[in-house]
């Protein structure tokens, strides 16, 4: 067995990744409302050893455009952090993530909410801090407008900051910029030291503060050499924080779809596709290049010259560099993206997946993956059934757990 | 007769802190025994000592009961509108219905100075903010229509878009566009509950909330209380008995049977709210010497009408479809 084992989550997302997943015959269509579906999912992660389950988050719709919404499943699910605590006692070892934004947050709430989730889990917290970036949740908190990218960014970096101090029992008093805390969480400390702190910022901004603060950090990455870029730059950034660069353990989102045979993970990746309707896959690009009018544009043509955002800018150049790489036309980019919304994809048997998750974790670009099974739950039982055991019998992957708490299963410093 | 319990996880005297196995045993306890609710609070005078938040308490408790009402009290100091809306629409979806939210009306400076509020509101501020707060919550847990989830694979439509209405709203201390991203829970509406509302608040409470918790002494002033807030519930067309008063009760641990009794009856209020110390030998006398006498006299295991905290209480839905 090697001495390096590659670190697992699964991000849940509605009734799959894939824009469509919901109408898939298989696919569990009211998975937003049913929480017996996600003791069930959770269940199936934690029998296959995951280190966690991943809740993304938005305190808004996320498809302002009604006619489009309402042909995704997205516009409804649970708020996370109650998901996560009811699954915190429907489970015994698996870790919980949970995104919450230091935008529509206050510190001291934020810290105390989920040192509770880490008792109710006996340590298997972790909180994936968000800037939010979209205008439709800044409208449900009295805003006149998306705050500029980095005044969000200097906000989060204080909420961190204060967040960590109350989860490690610091001495009270924080007087700052956006917040003002007087007390100390006068709480038991968190049975893992302090909750595990995600986060997924690309941005050079972004990077320097995951460098700093972050635990974990997601990315989406479609090549070996963007992801090897990004692993080595973050890396890198970390020896100025007085970090060894093993605190961090980065981990590229990946949607695989995987069956028996590769002509049989085709057919299921092509019946997938084959549900998308256009306008969905072309709104759904919009958002990630921050712009509302892409509709305007011939769907065949390429994609037109884009202004720098102040949305999200890694994502954005993410789509622009694939476009101009590969030749896409809108169509053909807004299909792409809408399967695996920018993220890596892999169609295949199970060991041509567990070929290329080799090739990135051994090649240095990855310390993991976050999964996203197209649809839930049946592409999470192919993951669990053909792809773990594979990668447990190439000694890339745990067969038990080695400890309790999701610091344990990072195999991540408890902090002093 | 509807019954409550009350317990501060935050203030527990002296003793240990209560680990989750002991929170759930004492509320399936308290379920078997037929109380309709149980209200958590984590707020105290000095910082709460409880490794647990109520509201992900409440998560976690859902999944390990069936029938008793689960009950969070939350203030407007620490949750935006928008946040604690969707965490209790969640909470009523995970309990298939048993949820309430218990909306603190008094302010707390502690939370205050812990939540960027250094100076707080003057009274009046506070109070006007708590009612804004509080409309915009119950607007948007009806925000999506009863029927607006269509789960239609073959025609590609997940919702109707036109029972999804966004809020819209524009107000002195919040503006919140609106809909929320949970859809509408089972109660329609989580149960709305505040406590000994001060006279400026009477009429919030009258308009709004499903219970309201007064305390039971003395019972004259209980009896006043009732008939005002029945009274003026009527004023605004609401039915009297959609109001429930239940009366806040400290209770030793031999409570006298009869003088319970006899305040209900003279009083006119719904039931009880009897606060229990949030301690394991408090818990423990509770379960098993005062709850069975409780049930002896029919004070205790007349709850759980029906299958969501709305019908046990009596309350019919929660909201227009």
């Amino acid at each position: 067995m090697s001495a390096r084992q590659m670190k697992l989550g699964l991000f849940l997302w509605a009734a799959g990744h894939h824009i469509a997943a919901w109408r898939h015959p298989k696919a569990h269509v009211t998975a937003g409302i049913d929480i017996d579906h996600y003791i069930q999912l959770a269940r199936t992660a934690e029998a296959a050893r995951f280190d966690m389950i991943f809740c993304e988050d938005a305190a808004g719709l996320r498809e302002a455009n009604v006619g489009i919404a309402s042909q995704t499943s997205r516009s409804i699910g649970f708020e996370p952090i109650s998901l996560l605590s009811a699954l915190a006692v429907q489970t015994s070892r698996i870790g919980l993530v949970s995104t919450a934004s230091t935008s529509y947050n206050e510190p001291y709430g934020l810290a105390r909410t989920f040192l509770s989730l880490d008792h109710l889990s006996g340590g298997r917290a972790g909180w994936n801090l968000v800037t939010s970036a979209s205008p439709i949740e800044a409208a449900n908190f009295g805003s006149t407008g998306l705050k500029p990218h980095a005044d969000r960014y200097e906000r989060a970096r204080e909420f961190a900051e204060v967040v960590t101090g109350l989860w490690l029992g610091k001495a009270s008093g924080h007087d700052g910029q956006s917040f003002s805390v007087r007390d100390p969480l006068d709480v038991p400390r968190s049975p893992q030291g302090a909750p595990v702190m995600v986060q997924a910022g690309a941005s050079d901004v972004g990077r320097d503060l995951a460098a700093r603060t972050a635990d974990v950090v997601f990315t989406a990455a479609q090549t070996f050499e963007e992801a090897k870029a990004f692993y080595d730059d973050l890396k890198g950034r970390m020896a100025a924080y007085g970090r060894e660069p093993d605190d961090i353990k980065i981990m590229p989102g990946v949607s695989p779809v995987v069956a028996e045979t590769e002509a049989e993970a085709r057919e299921k990746h092509e019946e997938l596709q084959a549900l998308i309707p256009d306008d969905v896959g072309v709104a759904l690009l919009s958002s990630y290049l921050s712009i509302s009018d892409l509709g305007r544009y011939p769907i065949d043509g390429p994609l037109p010259e884009l202004p720098e955002s102040e949305g999200m800018k890694s994502r954005q150049a993410l789509v622009i560099e694939q476009s101009r790489r590969d030749g896409l036309s809108i169509r053909q980019l807004a299909r792409h993206f809408a399967g695996a919304r920018g993220h890596w994809r892999i169609v295949g048997t199970a060991a041509q997946v567990a070929d290329e998750l080799q090739a990135r974790f051994e090649g240095g670009a990855a310390d993991g993956f976050n999964v996203m099974p197209s649809y839930f739950p049946g592409e999470l039982d192919a993951f669990a059934t053909l792809v773990v055991p594979e990668l447990q019998r190439r000694g890339l992957f745990r067969r038990e757990y080695e400890g309790r708490t999701l610091r344990d299963h990072l195999g991540l410093k408890r902090p002093a | 007769m509807h019954l409550a319990i009350s317990l501060n996880i935050a203030a527990g005297k002296g003793h240990a802190v209560l680990d989750f196995g002991q929170v759930s045993s004492f509320v399936r306890g308290a379920e078997a025994a037929g109380v309709d609710m149980v209200i958590i609070s984590d707020s105290a005078d000095k910082p709460s000592s409880s490794p647990f938040e109520a509201t992900t308490l409440l998560a976690a408790l859902a999944t390990v009961t069936d029938r008793i009402g689960l009950v969070a009290s939350a203030s407007t100091l620490a949750h935006q509108p928008y946040n604690l809306a969707r965490r209790f629409a969640s909470l009523d979806i995970i309990s298939h219905g048993r949820i309430g939210w218990n909306a603190t009306l008094r302010q707390n400076p502690r939370e205050a100075g812990n939540f960027s509020r250094p100076e707080g509101f003057c009274d009046d501020d506070f109070r006007r903010r708590a009612k804004e707060f509080i409309n915009i919550v119950r607007a948007l847990w009806i925000g999506w229509g009863r029927d607006a989830l269509l789960f239609d694979k073959a025609g590609g439509r997940f919702h109707d878009p036109d029972k999804m209405q966004p809020l819209n709203h524009i107000g002195e201390f919040f503006s919140v566009r609106g809909p929320l991203n949970v859809a509408r829970s089972p109660q329609d509406r989580p149960v709305l509950i505040m406590s000994d509302p001060a006279e400026a608040d009477i009429d919030l409470a009258s308009g709004g909330a499903d219970v309201v918790l007064i305390e039971g002494q003395p019972s004259e002033a209980l009896k006043v209380a009732v008939g005002d807030l029945k009274r003026r519930a009527a004023a605004i067309g609401r039915q009297p008995e959609t109001v429930k008063v239940l009366a806040t009760m400290a209770l030793s641990s031999e409570p006298d049977v009869g003088s319970l009794q006899a305040l209900l009856e003279s009083s006119g209020c719904d039931g009880f709210n009897f606060v229990l110390p949030a301690d394991i030998p408090g818990l423990q006398s509770f379960a098993d010497r005062v709850l069975p006498e409780l049930r002896r006299h029919g004070i205790a295991g007349q709850g759980q009408q029906g299958a969501t905290l709305r019908a046990h209480l009596g309350l019919g839905t929660g909201g227009a479809k």
